[in-house]
């Protein structure tokens, strides 16, 4: 029986000594990989576990209960593979000296560096640039950028809408349409505050809100489920405060704090975005529901009940990604007015063939236009004052699925 | 509550509604990708006031009607079309006005059928028969829209798909066509957010059109 010579496979520790480098570089990225899966299973799990709990709490004698605690007790014991399958990882790499700095001295002879992890998780995969080095520490745009190059395959693993790097490409490559806002406006627009006063100006009808994570997540489960409650009990009973104006919440001095914004264009929809770290202004996540929905899947990467909001999130996600990639520094804006444009998700009709519902032929559906194009560039500003920019979010046009196509 | 709106089948002048419609209709659901998912069943009952005088019988109004829906049977809906009123009380009022023996049911109807779904809306075919008996007397639809609950916001995807599902009726060139009557919820004191009360108003003004309508055509037995 031969011995394989080849280097052990990624499951074992690899011996420093006897692998080269790069193929170091490539286990430790692929168990980083691993790692990053395994944080998402314990997310999910942690998710299923809080909302099988509220509803226990909920409802203690309900004939699901048994069903729940089943639930809760699978849900414990794949939680607990996956933290021990994550620690093992996270000793694999340690001896592998990517968590450390180890490796870092040692591997200098050979002019390549191992990944950089920055504290607060994100990888850098060459760090080897002392400029790049330093931003990596500081800018979430650059740390983001060098670890998608670097993770080619991973990034076409988790978004295989994006295979054809369509997102990375200059913006100029595309028929791409000039952006609504001015760069000056923008530059005033420091904080979330600043942000949502601005938005809210723009598009009359919008309640935005902010809250810290826990907060948000009571407030979703406490939102009525339109099944379930009649319309003139359900407004009665939403005394929460956030429901109001984002300007009268009382939880006010935590802005700075936020981390979920809500977006609710009442009888039409509720976005809900996420920030990266709370209190910035870098938006992470986003997902569309229904303003009638309720529950603890209402959050910035759940999925709604109803077909045309979840491909709608779908598109936001993309849309998302384009934002941060090309224009770091107005990603929230943007994105945030962007979500504003879906305020005539269920009027206004397809820009390519005429019609408001079209049947989508991938998923057999009956659907509204769900697609709005978000490619822009930052070439001609407009004026402070010009009116057209209200008028902006009604130019922004309406594609059905199959009508969409990325040069739009 | 989501948006529902609901539809009776108009035939042409000289035909009647029958089974072979009811059938034609439903097999057109599925062929836009409808998934059957169960049966649905409402009913409606015309009542008259219990009066020991014959004199007085005329002041109490004719079109009082008592609607149980398929999705709360919990509940019944009382409507006056006349005077623009809807009430929504417990199952239980049915039982209590028997006891007071105040008003009796002069005719009952069932609308049932089967539900189909098709992504976000929900289609519900169903026969309107007496209880009790298999003749037909119409054919109802409702056409229900998930993720909204407002009526005027509604107004455009609800119009957009009801010519979208009458293209794909006609291409079965059946002798009549479906109708949507709108009725003004506001004169009923309702808002614009859906609920079960508009659902019940629908159906009484459905109903009045269908015995409207037979008793324009030749009476069937």
């Amino acid at each position: 029986m031969q011995q394989p010579a080849a280097p052990p496979p990624a499951q074992q520790p690899p011996a420093p000594a006897g692998n080269a480098p790069p193929k170091q570089v490539a286990q430790a990225l692929e168990q980083l990989g691993q790692a990053g899966r395994l944080i998402a299973d314990v997310r999910l799990g942690a998710d299923r576990l809080l909302e099988a709990l509220f509803f226990v709490a909920e409802k203690p004698h309900h004939q699901y209960s048994a069903k729940c605690l089943n639930l809760i007790l699978k849900e414990e014991s794949l939680m607990r593979q996956y933290l021990v399958n994550l620690r093992a990882i996270g000793r694999q790499l340690e001896e592998s000296g990517v968590l450390n700095d180890s490796l870092r001295s040692r591997s200098n002879s050979w002019g390549l560096h191992m990944p950089l992890v920055c504290p607060d998780g994100a990888v850098v995969a060459y760090a080897w640039k002392r400029q790049l080095a330093g931003q990596a520490g500081a800018s979430a745009v650059d740390r983001t950028r060098l670890a998608l190059k670097a993770f080619t395959d991973q990034k076409r693993q988790f978004f295989p809408h994006l295979a054809d790097d369509s997102v990375l490409e200059p913006a100029t490559k595309k028929h791409c349409s000039p952006l609504p806002i001015s760069y000056e406006e923008i530059g005033d627009l420091k904080t979330v505050s600043d942000i949502l006063s601005h938005l809210e100006k723009e598009v009359p009808n919008l309640q935005a809100c902010t809250y810290q994570r826990m907060e948000w997540l009571k407030r979703a489960s406490s939102l009525p489920s339109a099944a379930n409650e009649s319309p003139t009990e359900s407004t009665k009973d939403l005394s929460f405060p956030s429901t109001s104006k984002w300007r009268e919440c009382p939880e006010m001095h935590a802005a700075d704090k936020a981390a979920v914004i809500e977006l609710l264009l009442p009888s039409v929809f509720r976005a809900v975005v996420s920030l990266h770290t709370a209190g910035s202004v870098d938006p992470d996540a986003v997902a569309f529901f229904s303003p009638d929905e309720g529950g603890s899947h209402l959050h910035a990467r759940g999925f709604s009940t109803h077909h045309v909001f979840r491909h709608v999130s779908e598109h936001a996600s993309m849309a998302l990604q384009f934002f941060i990639s090309a224009h770091p520094k107005m990603a929230l804006h943007l994105m945030l007015h962007w979500v504003c444009s879906y305020q005539t998700l269920f009027v206004k009709v397809c820009s390519k063939c005429g019609k408001l519902l079209a049947m989508d032929k991938q998923s057999g559906l009956v659907l509204p236009p769900v697609k709005r194009p978000y490619c822009f560039t930052s070439g001609t500003s407009m004026s402070k004052n010009s009116p057209t920019e209200k008028c902006n979010l009604n130019l922004i046009q309406a594609f059905h699925i199959g009508c969409f196509s990325e040069d739009a | 509550m989501p948006i529902k709106w609901i539809l009776h089948w108009h035939p042409n002048p000289g035909t009647t509604v029958n089974t072979q419609i009811l059938s034609e209709v439903s097999q057109c659901a599925e062929s836009i990708n409808g998934v059957k998912e169960g049966r649905w069943k409402t009913t409606l009952s015309f009542y008259k006031a219990m009066v020991r005088e014959q004199s007085i019988v005329n002041e109490f109004p004719r079109d009082f009607v008592g609607i149980s829906l398929a999705e709360q049977p919990g509940k019944y809906f009382l409507v006056i079309r006349g005077q623009r009123l809807v009430v929504e009380a417990e199952s239980n009022i049915q039982m209590i006005m028997e006891k007071l023996q105040s008003y009796k049911t002069r005719v009952a109807l069932n609308f049932e059928g089967n539900q189909y779904q098709l992504g976000d809306f929900q289609l519900r075919v169903g026969k309107v028969v007496p209880m009790n008996s298999e003749n037909l007397r119409g054919i109802v639809m409702e056409m229900e829209y998930v993720p909204i609950s407002s009526w005027e916001k509604s107004r455009e995807v609800m119009a957009d798909f009801f010519e979208l599902w009458q293209e794909a009726l006609a291409k079965r060139s059946l002798p009549g066509h479906f109708v949507h009557n709108e009725p003004n919820f506001a004169d009923y004191g309702l808002s614009d957010q859906y609920g079960m009360q508009h659902t019940a108003i629908q159906y009484a003004n459905i109903t009045a059109q269908i015995v409207a309508t037979s008793q324009l055509q030749a009476p069937r037995n």
